[in-house]
């Protein structure tokens, strides 16, 4: 005989005052199989879950049902103190009382009804409940890590450091994702290959990191502790144990012009064998077959593989599938800017002189196609005068997208200042809408670029820009004087806005993990587990969720390190127990729930006789990759398949009980 | 005809010969010469049995669902072009294997209605023959093994009579004028479930109707259950229904369950693109999850 215990919270006020809780207590007290209910202000705290532990044992309840705020919230607290007690801790059932009644409603008659309808379904639910036990699968203790910028790069040291075998897959020829491109870094000035060589040397060198360059990951399955993992890694047509990276090749190679260097951000020209930038890391050339011309022309160019000494050229190098498994991925893919012809008024891609900010860091880098001196793209002229114009498709919900790019008011005023350092006597003017400078010394260095470094800036947006004989005629308003303003550039860069990386969708389809409208990486709570995503086992690192700047994506890539520690400081992995199971009788095996099932849980079982003769073939499921969805239930003609917790009779019984 | 029949019998007692399967389902003459009915052949001097005409109502893919058929393994079945897509359904959803079977398709010109060949009717027109028949694309089955072409005349469709006209009229009602038509025929329902077991595509060995811990579907004969059972069936065969029109030709009270097939059907190709039984490769349209399915009812 069912023994329930009910216990209504009044979280505070949160519930309490929208929902008459005594109320709640006492019709609990009227539904068949409840022997006790009792309020309490705060469930939660100490006292609360001593009296729910003291009940189960006076009143040997073999049930409880609270409610309660959501299960997400304290589901796992109150199942804690339950098992302290000796119930299975699926006997415990929340009727969430606060998110889905008290905060969402205001007539507190109605929330109030409401509230014990929830309780009762609840009461009817956990009657019907069956003890179950949870999955443990093992873990495969070695990760992969998805995209070599600085936040793939430090999580992938922080997971080596600790003793754990990593795969790093990188899609371009090198590591260092878009920190590598950028000159000085703010609000420190310190140069970024200054800063970011030493961390890609030492991932190059570790013991524990298995380096995959020009190399994209193609398929994950699998679940928590068991991905299996194919990683393509491209034909580079250089055998990278014998290349010393001495050069030799790529200053033979006749494609020297015509092919744009994406490195530079198209700045400067590249060969069709090339290593991105200097420090590339590892330092090993790739021959892109789409522009070489001995692919082009039938094999008669072998310029590079004659200028190479230990003759480590290899025209018919092909793709190679690696297949891995790993117990935990991190996904770590950055970003791409906002297309900026989007603004045909601003003139990008009709004006050389108009760019992007990422394309003035390669202007200011001393690696870039001018060496750290800043010439106008057009003529090569050292300009005077400069306008930066920020939050460009940033913050603009009609044409570009309504979040802030966060990185750009920090950029252009760094920006500003190495102008004024480098050339001296130069001018520039800042178009912004707000200043957003909100981390430490960031307020004061944007300070130093008005009054030190003499930037004008300038509240307002502009309207247009043309050339006229040779300059850049910028038209914008100045807000706060109400004036418009007419400026003569030699040059404007765009703080363009940021956007998930191109593809960045596909691999979240691959991964199975959630994204925003954007295609921004969703977090599993934006600010109680901003490292893990929805699903479990796979962690999120850098601007793949979301505009931010280098430290941010060096804590968030040292932040996903720390849970795949932390997941593989033990041997095996518990799943909760919530997951499909199938009536193996009425199964028909049409496998609608194997069409179904996003996470390919299901395959087919055969069911032998005596004599190993297949009598009957079902549908099964792998407990370790279900994740309870219930979608299979959905599909199910004959309604074969039921999730543990969630039986059909309970889900009956619930609904039977509203409407009685 | 009689070249149809020969063809077919050669086509059975050569499969049965070879050993190549066991059991032949297909058409013989009824007691009555308007009427066929299914025939079992599992030794070869029975092929001559075998025959096929106007008349050949039935979809004789529902038998491959019974146990009693299954146990032969490899089976020979004579198919027209629309039960012939039943076939293909049965094998997208693993029912089937094509490796198992042996379709003998045949050409069809047109079935005419069991009532009107009752009362003496024996000219394929567009008047006598089902509503099925006036819609089909498919005279040719699109899978076959065998093909035995028709010597009967080709069926004109002139466009006259429109096929399925009810439709439209419901299409037109208002919400409570539709609850009401249907109210009225489902209160005829007496749930006997020929429906189902006339279809070639309810092969779940137990119906849902059948669940009883809980009950989801009265089995009472009251509005309430007779709405949920009829509409439970419209929705597990929606996507799914090629057409045959068994299931309505079974219907013991009447009730016009090609109507609601049929407009499955339609809103199915109108929303998904998707028509029933065309390929025994394509993904049944339930069974698909895809990225770029509209989602505009989600509010």
């Amino acid at each position: 005989m069912a023994r329930i215990g009910v216990f209504v919270c009044w979280c505070g006020s949160n519930i309490a005052g929208t929902v008459d809780v005594a109320k709640v207590t006492e019709e609990a007290k009227k539904v068949p199989g409840v022997v006790t209910a009792v309020d309490y202000k705060y469930m939660c705290s100490d006292p609360g879950q001593n009296s729910l532990r003291n009940m189960i044992k006076e009143q040997k309840l073999t049930g409880v049902v609270l409610a309660a705020c959501s299960p997400h919230m304290h589901e796992n607290t109150f199942r804690k103190a339950a098992v302290k007690e000796g119930l299975n801790p699926y006997f415990v059932e929340i009727a969430n009382i606060r998110e889905q009644v008290s905060w969402v409603h205001e007539d507190k008659e109605r929330a109030t009804q409401k509230a014990v309808d929830l309780m009762k379904m609840m009461v009817e639910k956990v009657k019907r409940d069956r003890p179950i036990e949870d999955v443990r699968v093992p873990l495969n203790k070695k990760a992969l890590v998805i995209g070599g910028g600085i936040s793939g790069i430090q999580a992938a040291l922080d997971i080596a450091n600790g003793g754990v075998e990593v795969l790093l897959v990188e899609k371009e020829p090198s590591i260092g994702g878009r920190m590598i491109q950028l000159d000085e870094t703010f609000p420190t000035l310190d140069c970024s290959s200054c800063i970011m060589t030493p961390k890609m040397v030492e991932v190059n060198q570790h013991p524990n990191i298995k380096l995959y360059t020009y190399s994209e990951v193609e398929d994950v399955s699998g679940y928590i502790g068991n991905f299996k993992v194919k990683i393509k890694k491209k034909a580079r047509s250089v055998v990278e144990k014998d290349c010393t990276g001495c050069g030799d090749c790529w200053n033979a190679c006749p494609m020297h012009k015509n092919v744009k260097s994406e490195f530079n951000m198209n700045l400067s020209e590249r060969t069709a064998i090339y290593v991105p930038f200097p420090q590339a890391v590892p330092l090993v050339p790739v021959l892109d077959r789409s522009v070489c011309l001995h692919f082009k022309k039938g094999g008669k160019c072998v310029k590079c593989y004659e200028a190479c000494g230990p003759k480590c050229i290899d025209f018919d190098i092909k793709d190679e599938i690696i297949e891995e498994t790993v117990g935990a991925i991190v996904a770590s893919t950055g970003y791409d800017l906002m297309d900026n012809s989007l603004y045909g008024e601003y003139g990008y891609g009709k004006y050389k002189d108009v760019v992007s900010g990422l394309q003035f860091e390669r202007l200011l880098s001393a690696s870039g196609p001018t060496e750290g001196v800043i010439k106008r793209p057009s003529d090569g002229t050292t300009p005077q005068t400069i306008v930066f114009i920020q939050c460009v498709g940033s913050r603009d919900p009609e044409k570009g997208v309504p979040y802030c790019s966060k990185v750009c008011c920090m950029y252009t005023a760094k920006h500003a200042k190495l102008f004024a350092h480098k050339v001296h006597g130069s001018q520039s003017y800042v178009f912004y809408i707000d200043i957003r400078a909100t981390s430490k010394g960031y307020e004061e260095f944007v300070r130093g670029t008005m009054e030190q470094d003499g930037a004008v800036y300038l509240r307002g947006r502009v309207s247009r820009i043309y050339e006229d004989e040779g300059k850049l005629i910028v038209k914008g308003a100045d807000t706060l004087s109400g004036n418009q303003v007419e400026i003569a550039a030699d040059m404007v860069v765009l703080a363009t806005g940021v956007i998930p990386k191109k593809g960045s969708d596909k691999v979240a389809q691959m991964l199975g993990i959630s994204y925003d409208k954007y295609g921004f990486f969703t977090e599993s709570h934006p600010k109680l587990r901003p490292a893990e995503s929805s699903t479990a086992g796979i962690y999120l690192a850098g601007m793949a969720q979301g505009p931010r700047d280098i430290p941010e994506s060096v804590v968030s890539g040292s932040a996903a390190a720390s849970k795949i520690l932390g997941l593989f400081s033990k041997n095996e992995y518990e799943v909760e127990g919530t997951i499909a199971s199938v009536n193996e009788a009425t199964c028909v095996a049409c496998f609608y729930c194997q069409r179904v099932c996003g996470f390919s849980a299901i395959s087919r079982k055969e069911i032998k006789d005596r004599s190993g003769k297949v009598i009957k073939v079902v549908a099964s499921v792998n407990p370790g990759l279900c994740t309870g969805c219930g979608a299979c239930v959905n599909a199910c003609f004959s309604k074969s398949i039921d999730v543990k917790g969630f039986m059909d009779d309970q889900i009956y019984a619930e609904i039977k009980s509203l409407a009685i | 005809m009689a070249n149809t029949d020969e063809k077919l019998q050669k086509i059975a007692n050569d499969l049965l010969e070879s050993g190549e399967v066991s059991l032949v389902i297909g058409y013989t003459k009824g007691s009555n010469p308007q009427r066929m009915r299914p025939a079992f052949i599992t030794k070869t001097e029975d092929a001559g049995r075998l025959s096929f005409s106007r008349y050949a109502v039935q979809d004789l893919a529902v038998f491959l669902k019974k146990p009693e058929v299954k146990k032969f393994g490899k089976i020979g079945i004579v198919v027209k072009g629309c039960d012939e897509k039943a076939l293909n359904a049965l094998i997208q959803e693993y029912q089937v294997s094509r490796d198992n079977i042996k379709i003998i398709g045949v050409e069809c010109n047109g079935i005419i209605r069991q009532n009107l060949a009752d009362k003496g009717e024996t000219a394929v027109s567009e008047a006598t023959v089902y509503d099925k028949c006036l819609i089909c694309n498919e005279h040719t089955p699109i899978l076959y093994d065998y093909l035995v072409e028709s010597g009967e005349p080709k069926l004109n469709v002139s466009g006259n009579i429109k096929p399925y006209a009810k439709i439209e009229e419901l299409d037109a009602m208002s919400p409570e004028e539709k609850n009401s038509f249907w109210e009225k025929e489902f209160d005829k329902c007496i749930k006997c479930y020929a429906c189902r077991q006339a279809c070639p595509l309810c092969y779940c060995s137990r119906c849902i109707v059948e669940k009883n811990m809980p009950q989801w579907i009265d089995t009472n004969l009251e509005e309430t259950g007779n709405a949920q059972w009829n509409l439970i069936r419209a929705y597990h065969l929606s996507g799914r229904c090629i057409g045959c029109g068994e299931c309505e030709r079974a219907c013991p009270v009447n009730i016009p369950l090609m109507m609601i097939n049929e407009k499955m059907a339609r809103d199915t190709y109108e929303l998904f693109g998707y028509k029933s039984g065309l390929d025994i490769n394509a993904k049944p349209v339930f069974g698909v999850f895809s990225e770029s399915d509209f989602n505009e009812f989600i509010k």
